[in-house]
């Protein structure tokens, strides 16, 4: 396996896909996040997915994936730290499947290519009906958010944790900024995608070599400047603010807690900051899983994870009202006793196990092996087999993880109960 | 039709073996695959509310069989988890309407995760103390679903089209309900349910069907069990639906709706039906639909609209469920497809790109090993399996679908729910 460069900030990487029944295109390009376009970027996601020049119906695309025996095709967005990555996948059953012998693999390659690289435009700019039509399903995207509790104060704590921070330009947009979209803004924000991501494309059951051709062809009439990785600030750290949202009829509290890593310099390990995760609250062997859930019944779901660029912890729960303190509490007293002294060996090795695991099942799926070397990519490491994650796992010491957690200062504090208007404590 | 059936089988690749004691092992063995996924389960679930062991009778309160699932983790050594903690493996579990699955995935120490997996479903343990410690974490459970408007939606929907039958009842029950619980409640239902001719061991992955047989025989499992005697009630036709429209409301910013049909029960092992059901859904309002497009367009309706069904041992339901700022409209222009499709028919060519959506997920299921343990699980507990299915799929016309649409999905079945924002 091997990123190959075809051309300035175009790469491809082909991986091995012999057991799997399916083969599988993705198309990722990383560009800079920039606040005034997000919306446009995120109308521009669902556009691309309705259709290309090839195949502009919603409905006849759709046609014709059922027809390649259900092949999927997703568009969509993802946060990496300041940037932000568009990415088209197609997945489908391999050749040797096919009822009736189609050239399927040729058609997938057809339909991802075309939704990136050939959209449907109509006068230059996207389609007017289309982006009329994406704007409004946005719309109702971006309401929708407040329909699920606990995603809702996750976002709510990280709008306050990040404020004008570029790790926190929304993924999908701004409501305020949706009557604004046009299908040449639209447009624009396709062109400075183009123009300035770096472009991976990873081929998992296909031949590399007629995508890697059929890539260059696309761009070779693009005027492209790929951008470098945008530098991120981490928040500064700061006295703990607590927010508290009251919301009628609301049965069972939420509560998010986000911490900051005010460190400059070097990035932590991906290995360390996973393992202090694991130890902290992101395993069934976890101290929030087993003291907070399972001794003190404070809560039924209580976990970590942190994001490595942007710097940040997070903690959500769901809770009842009356315990909100008591669990906030609970939380920082098991963060407290990890700052204060190294796990014990026997209590890393339990994670350990439990993270080696997840390694090894890596290359299971289409999708988690793809995963694990974008994620080297997206992170600028050198592509290293699962194996080697492995070993660099198992190089992880206690001192470690108490240093990373130790790095951390506790920030924001949002929670939402079941009473009353929002109003800042 | 040879031809499918050979496809079916290479793809499916599922071997099998029943054991003394009743207990069916299924296996597919995946080449190149590192990890095991297990899961071993039993036709239990909260729908299961009444039987009668060796002769007594025993009624259930809502959420019997989740609060078991919950319970099984420990024994008096300690907890599950805390075993699997020190071999890696992922470990889990979950109940539904009409099982209790419990599951691991792991890479290694295969044959221990399989003995813990084994060992603690064989080995349940309550105590009163035990019993009212998970009260309080299963409470907040509930009010987790109660804050969800899917589930909300999904349950009064049981609740108008079922008079009577226990899918009406969460299937986590409620805080009152499973207060009712005793150690002899619970164990009265291990007896009668956790029984291995009542059960399943599906695994998938980097595992042979021999390894997973020798576990079971360290665990006792393979030889015959004097099994206790149990009788569910018979299957009463469930009375007319008295309850065809529900409101109510919850912190929401869009209504959510529900319109639901009830259906008649499926016997165990009738494939086609089953397959039938699912697709008739597809056939209304999938995204290869003109009504999908047409609703989609209109912003009637978000991306996560669509139509599913659910089946257990009494109950079947077709239900399509979103979110819209004009729901009624939204319903009625479902009831409208449902008629016009009753009355000229499916179109030939959109039954085909069904079918061959339904063939592509099926074969996607068996390419990940989480997804292929349950798939057999699911298919044994249901009386099928996963050959079969394909090849059923591959047989089924649009005649069958036009068939089906004259006695299904009728308006005297239907039932609306609508939650409206507070």
């Amino acid at each position: 396996m091997q990123r190959k460069q075809l051309a300035p900030g175009v790469f491809l990487t082909a991986l091995d896909a012999e057991k799997f029944n399916r083969c599988r295109i993705a198309i990722h390009l990383r560009y800079p996040a920039v606040r005034q376009s997000a919306t446009d970027a995120a109308v521009l996601s669902m556009v691309l997915e309705r259709g290309y020049a090839g195949c502009p119906d919603m409905t006849q695309l759709s046609r014709r994936l059922a027809a390649l025996y259900g092949a999927d095709l997703g568009v969509d967005l993802m946060t990496a730290g300041g940037d932000r990555v568009l990415s088209a996948d197609i997945c489908g059953i391999k050749q040797k499947f096919a009822l009736a012998d189609e050239d399927l693999v040729a058609s997938y390659a057809d339909i991802v290519f075309g939704t990136v690289f050939e959209p449907y435009l109509v006068g230059g700019s996207f389609d007017p009906e289309a982006v009329r039509i994406e704007k409004e399903t946005l719309r109702r995207r971006l309401q929708s958010e407040y329909n699920d509790k606990r995603l809702y104060c996750v976002r709510q704590a990280r709008r306050r944790f990040y404020g004008d921070s570029p790790a926190g330009i929304e993924l999908y947009g701004y409501l305020n900024d949706i009557d604004a979209v046009t299908p040449q803004s639209v447009k624009a924000e396709y062109d400075r995608i183009l123009s300035q991501a770096s472009i991976d494309v990873i081929v998992q059951g296909a031949d590399a070599e007629p995508v890697a051709q059929r890539l260059l062809a696309k761009l070779a009439s693009v005027r492209r400047a790929p951008a470098g990785v945008t530098a991120l600030s981490p928040v500064p750290a700061a006295p703990v603010r607590h927010y508290t949202e009251e919301i009628a009829g609301l049965t069972q509290a939420k509560l998010c807690m986000l911490f900051t890593r005010d460190k400059s310099g070097e990035l932590p390990s991906i290995h360390v900051l996973r393992m202090a995760m694991g130890v902290f609250g992101g395993t069934a062997t976890s101290r929030l899983f087993r003291n907070v859930r399972e001794k003190q019944s404070l809560c039924y779901y209580c976990g970590s994870s942190a994001l490595r660029a942007a710097g940040v912890m997070m903690v959500d729960s769901g809770v009842e009202t009356a315990n909100i303190e008591k669990a906030e509490s609970a939380i920082l007293k098991e963060l407290s006793d990890l700052c204060a002294r190294p796990v014990d060996e026997e209590e890393l090795e339990q994670c350990r196990r439990t993270l080696l695991e997840g390694i090894d099942s890596v290359g299971d799926s289409l999708a988690g092996l793809a995963g694990w070397y974008y994620g080297q990519i997206m992170r600028g490491e050198p592509l290293t087999a699962p194996e080697e994650g492995k070993a660099e796992m198992c190089a992880v010491t206690p001192r470690q993880v108490q240093e990373i957690l130790q790095s951390y200062s506790y920030s924001v504090c949002y929670a939402l109960t079941g009473r009353g208007e929002e109003a800042d404590a | 039709m040879s031809t499918i059936r050979e496809k079916a089988a290479a793809a499916v690749r599922c071997r099998k073996a029943v054991l003394e004691s009743g207990l069916t092992v299924l296996c597919r063995t995946m080449p190149g695959y590192s990890t095991v996924h297990a899961m071993y389960g039993t036709a239990f679930g909260s729908t299961t509310r009444e039987f009668v062991l060796d002769g007594k009778k025993i009624t259930l309160p809502a959420g019997t069989a989740h609060f078991l699932e919950h319970k099984m983790f420990e024994s008096e050594e300690g907890d599950a988890f805390s075993l699997y903690a020190k071999t890696g493996a992922s470990a889990n579990a979950f109940t539904s309407w009409d099982r209790t699955c419990y599951i691991f995935s792991a890479t290694s120490r295969i044959d221990e995760n399989l003995d813990i997996l084994l060992n603690m479903v064989g080995k349940p343990w309550f105590t009163r103390e035990t019993i009212a410690k998970e009260q309080g974490i299963i409470g907040q459970e509930i009010k987790m679903y109660d804050d969800s408007p899917d589930w909300r939606l999904l349950t009064g929907l049981f609740r108008c089209l079922y008079p009577t039958d226990p899918i009406r009842d969460d299937i986590a029950g409620t805080v009152e309900s499973i207060a009712e619980l005793t150690p002899e409640l619970l164990y009265a239902c291990t007896d009668a349910f956790y029984c291995p001719d009542n059960m399943v061991l599906a695994v998938a992955g980097n595992i042979e069907l021999e390894q997973a047989v020798e576990a079971c025989r360290r665990a006792g499992l393979d030889k015959p069990v004097t099994p206790h005697t149990v009788q569910l009630p018979e299957l009463s036709p469930e009375g007319p639906i008295v309850q065809h429209e529900l409101n109510f409301t919850m912190p929401l910013n869009r209504p959510y709706f529900a319109l639901g049909y009830r259906e008649q029960p499926i016997p165990r092992g009738e494939v086609k039906r089953e397959l039938i059901c699912d697709m008739l859904s597809s056939l209304v309002c999938s995204g290869l639909t003109d009504l999908y497009r047409k609703l989609y367009d209109q912003a009637l309706v978000n991306p996560e609209f669509g139509g599913d069904y659910v089946l257990t041992r009494s109950a079947c339901a077709i239900a399509f469920t979103g979110e819209s700022s004009c729901p009624r409209e939204v319903a009625q222009m479902v009831r409208d497809e449902i008629a016009r499709l009753r009355r000229e028919g499916v179109d030939p060519e959109l039954f085909t790109l069904v079918k061959n959506q339904m063939y592509g997920e099926l074969l996607t299921v068996l390419e990940g090993v989480e997804d292929a343990a349950g798939q057999m699980a699911v298919a044994f507990l249901k009386g099928v399996d996963l050959e079969e299915q394909i090849a059923t799929l591959a047989s089924l016309t649009v005649d069958d679908a036009n068939e089906a649409l004259q006695t299904m999905l009728l308006p005297e079945n239907e039932a609306y729910v609508e939650i409206t924002p507070q």
